[in-house]
């Protein structure tokens, strides 16, 4: 315990150090997504700019802070002054804004997007705060707490930020005295099912078994979700500790983080945390004194998305081929070599560090009865402010949807909650709470926290036919009814988006789903009809149009639709020629473009440089052709 | 936990039943005669639950569980034919069958196609209507009778596999296949081979060795465990393809090796067409090897099966009635001297066979001329393996110890069933230690492989004796001449592991046996076995190897194992049989074939001559094939063989187990005893009036410890009791022969061993040709490239004595400095090993 103290005492100090730097800190997020958005060469271009003009500064990369639709984000704090955040920045605007600010003092505010000061002072005049913003406002940071402000390869930077005070808690208490803690906390599975977390372990701490194993499962595999893979990047020690405390809780003397090999920043980061760990000893015999012997073995997984699955995430670490087992038995009761194993998610772990270190009465204050807590979710799609979020449980779709991201640009039509496994809900169902229960009677599920926004230019049909299309192709084909089930679904959605459906065809879909859901072995078979079944029922009209009408209402569905240069609006400005992959828009400068539809392969290039970049704009249309047909008619 | 009844009771369909605790509620059902629907699920395989055909309704439970995975739990109310649950069945099977060939299924026609179908099936072609090689076997056909599918209300697909016919013995048309995973289970988990695997995900999910490796690159062993536990016709046997469902089955004894395994013969309209492993806890747990699952048919039910008696005159078969070969064969052996008259048996033979032909030799004729053809293949190391029989134990003794020792095991398409077996000590947790020269089945999975360089086997078992005796001399363990020192860290962890052992026990299979030095080789690994105390099983190659020694086949052995020198066993044998038995002779024949004398009279049971024709007057052939025309035998005899015949052998362990008659010998053939007995009446001698089997061995069990166990109910192991001793004149060692430069290369050769009566596997059994390599060369591939040799090269092997021409065949495992051949039946090279060069054959 003694040691412990004193390296959190050195980790203070460091972080003291950097609190109150002599020189300017820099603070760029260059998680994965900022990555993706430019953030490494803006970190170039950064040294290079302080290289150039002899500026001293203190470069501290960071995780990810949650708006998306900012990065690269770059933060900036002088000495004895608040940190100022600047958002979309790129190698020439970073170099603007460090020369300007660090050299002339100017910190050129027009640039800023918000100061984490705690209040306005002269030198954030303007410009509101960061956590102000309406985006981060409603938001709860208990996860998510660390991502943006520490280095995550910085054991000390964690630790100064009352980290691994958590597991030190822990060791003050009897293994049943934790679960209990966590049972009073309410804390319930993030990974999707929502099942009490402490109702797993109870069960698990009294199975007899010679080893028990402790597995995080880090396989994030929906399409459109990262909020895993945030938090690791961001903040891996908060993850590790939580495992930690489940392992003690437990009794487990092994653990498992089972990843997927597609994040590699994420990996590494671990891989890092890890090894500190062990240097702090976090890790390996007695750790911090209390007898408690644990290590952690990191399994990269190869790609299958079913090992996602408890079981089959069991079978891929025991090198078989990913596929899920019937239960019971229950892996808490016979699970990784035959032994008691507990898989939790990584938020929930994340969220472990923060009972244990501020007691179960403080972390039932978010959320609502029987959905304590927070939860992250990644929120993208067409939604104006897209980004990684953290919010009670219990917040209502239209808050989420439209104060923290702003609502979409075109009319917004339906919400798909829980990734592929999940369902889609119509506007109806905007004022629905956010729990487990509420979206369960939807017909949706909370999944691991995707939320895919969609407006009226999405076509429920092709995106129930996506998310179906990705289980059958990820299914691991063991049980029949979702081999071959999904696959049958998947080709009664192709015919209908291809405009040969029949109207029984829907009745087909219908049963043939509730068979796939009933009758499937595991959770990805049980919910992969989810999003055609949820689009079924609530966006009905619009499957009847595509197989009555044979009209797309979003004009999405290519066969269904066609391209149209309106020759009156048409100026014969030849962008829409230039892009076109084909050559089927042909004409001179300045006379109306013949548009040939058999040349067309609708890839919309077109349609888009019509709307942002050509002189007159909207000359180019996509209609059904089906109405398109019918107005000949006339 | 403990207080808690072994019982449960639960409630399946408004019945209250009293089960089992631990049993699936399907195990429940079906000992209470509830019908469930299942295709993945296997009485003998782990649960699946991946067909969901056994879905039922449980209280309590949330959706419908699988049968075949939920355990039973008091109070569990089951409803299993609930209009939701057939429903949903009728629903899942439609799924099921829209990836499966189903005319044959669902077609209306189904019933009266047949009537119509005048034509021969084609044989090529196995989809399609009614051309299902499981046709009338199919479970997925029961289950979509049992729930009435009548139609199936979405489209087919069909997966276009090409259909897998290149591999010997079984063909794959996954077109069929409803992934069951009964095939993989089998071979994950029983066989412990892990050849097959699920491969890709979702629509293209199929089953095979994973990596696009062929069957025989994974590794199988054509055990055909899979194809038996098939539920589709997406595996079959080539020969039993269009066989249909056998009629009736016999359980009887497999006489392709020593394990001995007990086998269900499958019959149908008087012919075998299938063999199935039996379930049989003593010996082979329901499994068999290639030879005893594939072979059998073709090997009995081929179309040369001699069928009547013929006799060569004027250099031309003339067919006789058994009267006039009977007359003589009587005739010839009546003015037969017993010093010129031979006769060979082969140990492939029943007990009851062997008695009577050495009691034939023995009063009949007045000769000991009597031996088996296992003489040649033990050669001068014979009675050094006696001694290992002399010590053996049962197989099950595997199950308890922690260190197997294999030498010169391998146990890949023969005895795979000690190679189950061997795996399953793995997972439990024992070691297995394998010494082969060769690349082999054990290679991969042993703890450790030693690989003697050719020539240095003694000193290598030698030192083995050596490290493992128990008054430690206090020296360093001595380095052993050759290159087996630089083994000598290896050797002593073996003998390390070997003492530490519980319970340690030593397999010896035959790769030793041909070598120059086999006697000094057998010799250390008896006193191996001693020093450390290990149980020893030889597994012989030939099945009744065993009986041949207890029935006194040999001339030094009388029945009994009694010595034919002590004058008081002959004296005592004289009164058992009432008539005259000679005495040894001073100057025994001890070389029936090759003594440089020619016989009046060779009697060949069984044997097939290697090359000409043994020097003798008068030939006699009795077997199942017709002899090679060279052999110009004067009286051909047609044999019955295993299937026709009832009777008893003894497998390595010392297990009497029954031979049962399942169809009647082809034509006019007869059991050999038949013969035997016919002859010697004709010859007016007495106790030869047996009319069966039953009889014979009576006889045996007066002669004969522990017999008398005819219906085989016992079936105990035990190790060989045989007094006497084999007398094999001593060569003379001609030292180790090592590689020098005018012959860089030692060559190691094996002998045929998989064979029947004479005749190796794979001159009557296709397949067999694929798996056993006979008369290839196997050539290091670095040793290739410097000889610019390729793969099929015809090679120039020249030795000091020999210069010979082979195909090549190149591996990486074959090891650097040596090569490999198994001789095909008759060839012969000389010293073992031999050193040789090599060079490609000028085109």
């Amino acid at each position: 315990m003694n040691s412990f103290k004193k390296k959190r005492k050195a980790a203070q100090r460091k972080w003291d150090l950097l609190k109150t730097s002599k020189v300017p800190v820099i603070y760029l997020g260059t998680a994965s997504c900022g990555r993706a958005a430019g953030a490494m060469e803006v970190l170039t271009s950064v040294q290079k700019t302080l290289k150039q003009n002899r500026l001293k500064a203190k470069i501290v990369q960071v995780g990810c802070i949650g708006p998306c639709y900012l990065e690269p984000l770059m933060d900036i704090t002088l000495p004895g002054r608040p940190r100022i955040s600047y958002a979309n920045v790129n190698p020439e605007k970073a170099k603007r804004i460090v020369e300007s600010y660090l050299k002339k003092d100017d910190p050129l505010l027009q640039l800023a997007v918000g100061h984490f000061g705690d209040e306005n002072t002269k030198f954030t005049d303007g410009i509101p705060k960061f956590f102000d913003l309406p985006m981060l406002k409603p938001q709860v940071r208990v996860v998510l707490r660390n991502c943006g402000f520490i280095d995550p390869e910085e054991i000390d930077h964690y630790l100064a930020n009352e980290g691994y005070s958590g597991i030190m808690n822990a060791f003050g208490k009897k293994p049943e005295e934790i679960i209990a803690e966590v049972k009073e906390a309410g804390l319930r599975g993030r990974g999707g099912a929502g099942f009490p977390t402490y109702k797993k372990w109870e069960i698990c701490r009294s199975s007899p078994g010679k080893e028990k194993y402790m597995i995080c499962n880090a396989d994030e595999g929906d399409p459109g979700a990262f909020m895993n893979r945030s938090l690791i990047e961001g903040d891996p020690h908060s993850v590790l500790e939580g495992l930690l405390i489940a392992a003690y809780a437990i009794g487990a003397s092994h653990g498992y983080i089972y990843i997927r090999a597609e994040y590699p920043l994420a990996i590494a980061r671990l891989k890092k945390a890890i090894t500190q760990m062990k240097d702090y000893g976090f890790l390996g015999k007695n750790i911090g004194n209390s007898g408690f012997d644990f290590d952690i073995t990191i399994k990269e997984g190869a790609g299958a998305f079913v090992c996602g699955e408890e079981t089959a995430l069991i079978a891929s670490i025991e090198g078989k081929r990913g596929m899920p087992k019937s239960r019971p038995p229950f892996p808490a009761v016979s699970g990784l070599f035959g032994m008691p194993t507990i898989i939790n998610n990584v938020e929930t772990l994340g969220t472990l560090p923060n009972i244990l270190r501020n007691g179960a009465s403080w972390y039932k204050q978010f959320g609502t009865q029987g959905n304590h807590g927070t939860k992250t979710f990644s929120l993208v799609g067409k939604v104006r402010r897209s980004g990684l979020i953290e919010v009670p449980l219990g917040m209502t779709l239209r808050k989420i949807i439209f104060d923290i991201g702003g609502g979409s640009r075109k009319p917004f039509k339906a919400v798909q909650t829980g990734g592929p496994s999940g369902g889609c809900l119509s506007e109806e169902f905007l004022d629905t709470p956010v729990d487990y229960e509420s979206l369960d009677a939807a017909g949706s599920i909370m999944g691991s926290g995707g939320l895919i926004v969609m407006d009226e230019d999405t076509c429920v049909v092709d995106v129930a036919h996506y998310f179906l299309d990705f289980t059958q192709k990820e299914s691991c084909g063991k049980c029949s009814p979702c081999r071959v089930g999904s696959r049958h679904m998947v080709e009664i959605l192709e015919r209908i988006i291809k405009g040969h459906g029949q109207p029984e065809d829907l009745t087909k879909l219908q049963t043939l789903g509730e068979t796939v859901k009933r009758g499937s072995l595991c959770g990805l078979g049980q919910t992969a009809p989810n999003p055609v079944l949820t689009t079924l029922r609530y966006f009905r009209p619009e499957y009847l149009l595509h197989v009555t009408e044979k009209h797309c209402p979003a004009s999405v569905c290519r066969e269904l639709i066609e391209y149209r240069v309106i020759p009156e609006k048409c100026t014969g400005c030849q962008r829409c020629v230039s892009v076109c992959p084909t050559g089927a828009i042909t004409g001179p400068r300045a006379e109306p473009h013949n548009l040939d539809p058999s040349k067309c392969i609708k890839c919309r290039a077109c349609y888009e440089i019509c709307r942002f970049d050509a002189i007159a704009g909207d000359a180019i249309i996509i209609r059904s052709k089906r109405r398109a047909s019918d107005e000949q008619t006339k | 936990m403990s207080k808690q009844s072994k019982k449960v009771t639960i409630n399946i369909d408004n019945q209250v039943l009293e089960v089992e605790r631990g049993l699936t509620i399907l195990q429940a059902a079906e000992q209470n005669n509830i019908y469930i629907p299942t295709l993945c699920a296997h009485k003998d395989l782990t649960p699946f639950g991946g067909c969901r055909m056994c879905i039922v309704e449980v209280e309590g439970m949330r959706g419908l569980p699988t049968a075949c995975t939920t355990p039973v739990v008091e109070g569990m109310v089951i409803r299993t034919h609930t209009a939701q649950v057939q429903a949903e069945r009728k629903e899942i099977l439609q799924l099921i069958l829209s990836e499966h060939t189903s005319s044959c299924l669902i077609c209306e026609e189904k019933d009266e196609c047949k009537d119509y179908m005048g034509t021969i099936r084609k044989a090529g072609v196995i989809t399609g209507c009614r051309f299902c090689p499981n046709d009338g076997q199919c479970e997925l056909q029961e289950v979509v009778e049992k729930l009435g599918i009548k139609e199936i209300s979405y489209p087919i697909y069909y997966r276009h596999l090409p259909v897998e016919k290149d591999d010997p013995f079984y063909d794959r048309d996954y077109n069929l296949c409803i992934l069951c995973g009964r095939c993989i289970r089998m071979c994950q988990e029983i066989r412990a081979a892990n050849t097959l695997a699920f491969k890709q995900r979702g629509r293209y999910t199929v089953i095979g060795p994973a990596y696009s490796r062929t069957h025989f690159e994974a590794g199988c062993e054509f055990c055909g465990a899979c194809v038996s536990v098939c539920p589709t016709g997406a595996l079959s046997e080539k020969v039993r393809k269009w066989e249909g469902k056998a009629e009736r089955e016999e359980i009887t004894t497999c006489p392709l090796c020593g394990v001995g395994c007990q086998m269900r013969l499958q019959v149908k309209g008087g012919r075998i067409i299938g063999s199935l492993p039996a379930e049989d806890p003593l010996v082979n747990n329901g499994q068999l090897c290639v030879k005893g699952r594939f072979c059998v048919t073709e090997l009995v039910g081929n179309y040369q099966r001699l069928r009547r008696p013929y006799k060569t005159q004027n250099d031309t078969k003339v067919a006789i009635s058994w009267d006039e070969a009977i007359q003589l064969a009587a005739e010839k052996l009546s003015t037969c001297s017993g010093e010129d008259f031979g006769m060979l048996i082969s140990p492939n033979c029943c007990n009851e066979d062997l008695y009577l032909a050495q009691k034939f030799a023995r009063i009949a004729v007045g000769s000991h001329n009597i031996d088996t053809t296992a003489r040649p293949f033990y050669g001068s190391g014979f009675n050094a393996y006696l001694d290992l029989m002399r010590m053996c134990v049962p197989l099950s003794e595997l199950r308890d110890a922690s260190v197997i020792l294999c030498v010169g095991l391998d146990a890949r398409f023969g005895r795979s069933v000690v190679g189950v077996e061997l795996r399953k000590a793995i997972s439990r947790g024992a070691k297995i230690i394998s010494i082969n020269p060769r690349h082999h089945s054990l290679s991969v999975i042993a703890d450790k492989w030693i690989q003697p360089v050719p020539g240095t086997e003694v000193s290598l078992f030698r030192s083995l004796v050596k490290l493992t005796e128990k008054k430690k001399t206090g020296t360093t363990p001595p380095k052993s001449k050759g290159k087996s020192g630089s083994l000598g860290d290896e050797l002593a962890t073996v003998a390390k592991m070997l003492k530490g052992a519980s319970a340690p026990m030593i397999l010896v299979g035959s790769e030793f046996l041909q070598y120059d030095q086999s006697p000094q080789i057998l010799e250390a690994i008896e006193k191996l076995a001693r020093n450390v105390g290990a149980g020893i099983l030889p597994l012989p190659a030939y099945n009744n190897l065993f009986g041949s020694i207890l029935m006194g086949a040999y001339p030094e052995l009388l029945p009994g194992g009694f010595s034919s020198a002590n004058k008081k066993r002959i004296d005592d044998l004289r009164k058992k049989w009432n008539a005259d038995v000679p005495h040894l002779p001073s100057r025994l024949n001890r070389k029936i074939l090759s003594s440089g004398r020619k016989l009046k009279v060779l009697y060949l049971i069984g044997k097939v001559p290697p090359n000409l024709r043994p020097p003798c007057d008068f030939l006699i052939s009795q077997n199942i094939y017709p002899p090679d025309p060279w052999h110009e035998a004067d009286l051909v005899l047609p044999a019955a063989a295993f299937t026709e015949v009832d009777g008893t052998f003894i497998n390595g362990e010392g297990r009497i187990q029954r031979v049962r008659k399942a169809v009647n010998p082809p034509g006019e053939a007869l059991p050999d005893w038949e013969i035997l007995c016919q002859i010697a009446q004709k010859m007016e001698k007495k106790g030869f009036n047996f009319s069966n089997v039953r009889e014979i061995h009576e006889d045996i069990s007066s002669l004969v410890k522990g017999f008398g166990d005819f219906d085989g109910t016992k079936r105990k192991a035990g190790p060989l009791i045989c007094e006497g001793r084999l007398t094999i004149p001593q060569t003379k060692s001609k030292g180790t022969k090592k590689a020098d430069k005018r012959f860089p290369l030692l060559l190691n050769t094996s002998v045929v061993e998989h064979t029947y009566r004479g005749f190796p596997l794979t001159t009557w059994v296709e397949g067999a040709r694929k798996l056993f390599a006979e008369g290839i060369v196997d050539i290091n591939s670095e040793d290739a490239r410097k000889a610019k040799i390729s793969e099929g090269d015809e090679v120039v092997v020249t030795s000091a004595h020999f210069e010979k021409i082979w195909p090549a065949r190149i591996s990486s495992e074959q090891s650097q400095g040596t090569l490999h051949i198994t001789l095909r039946q008759g060839e012969s090279v000389g010293p073992n090993p031999h050193p040789v060069r090599i060079r490609k054959k000028d085109v």
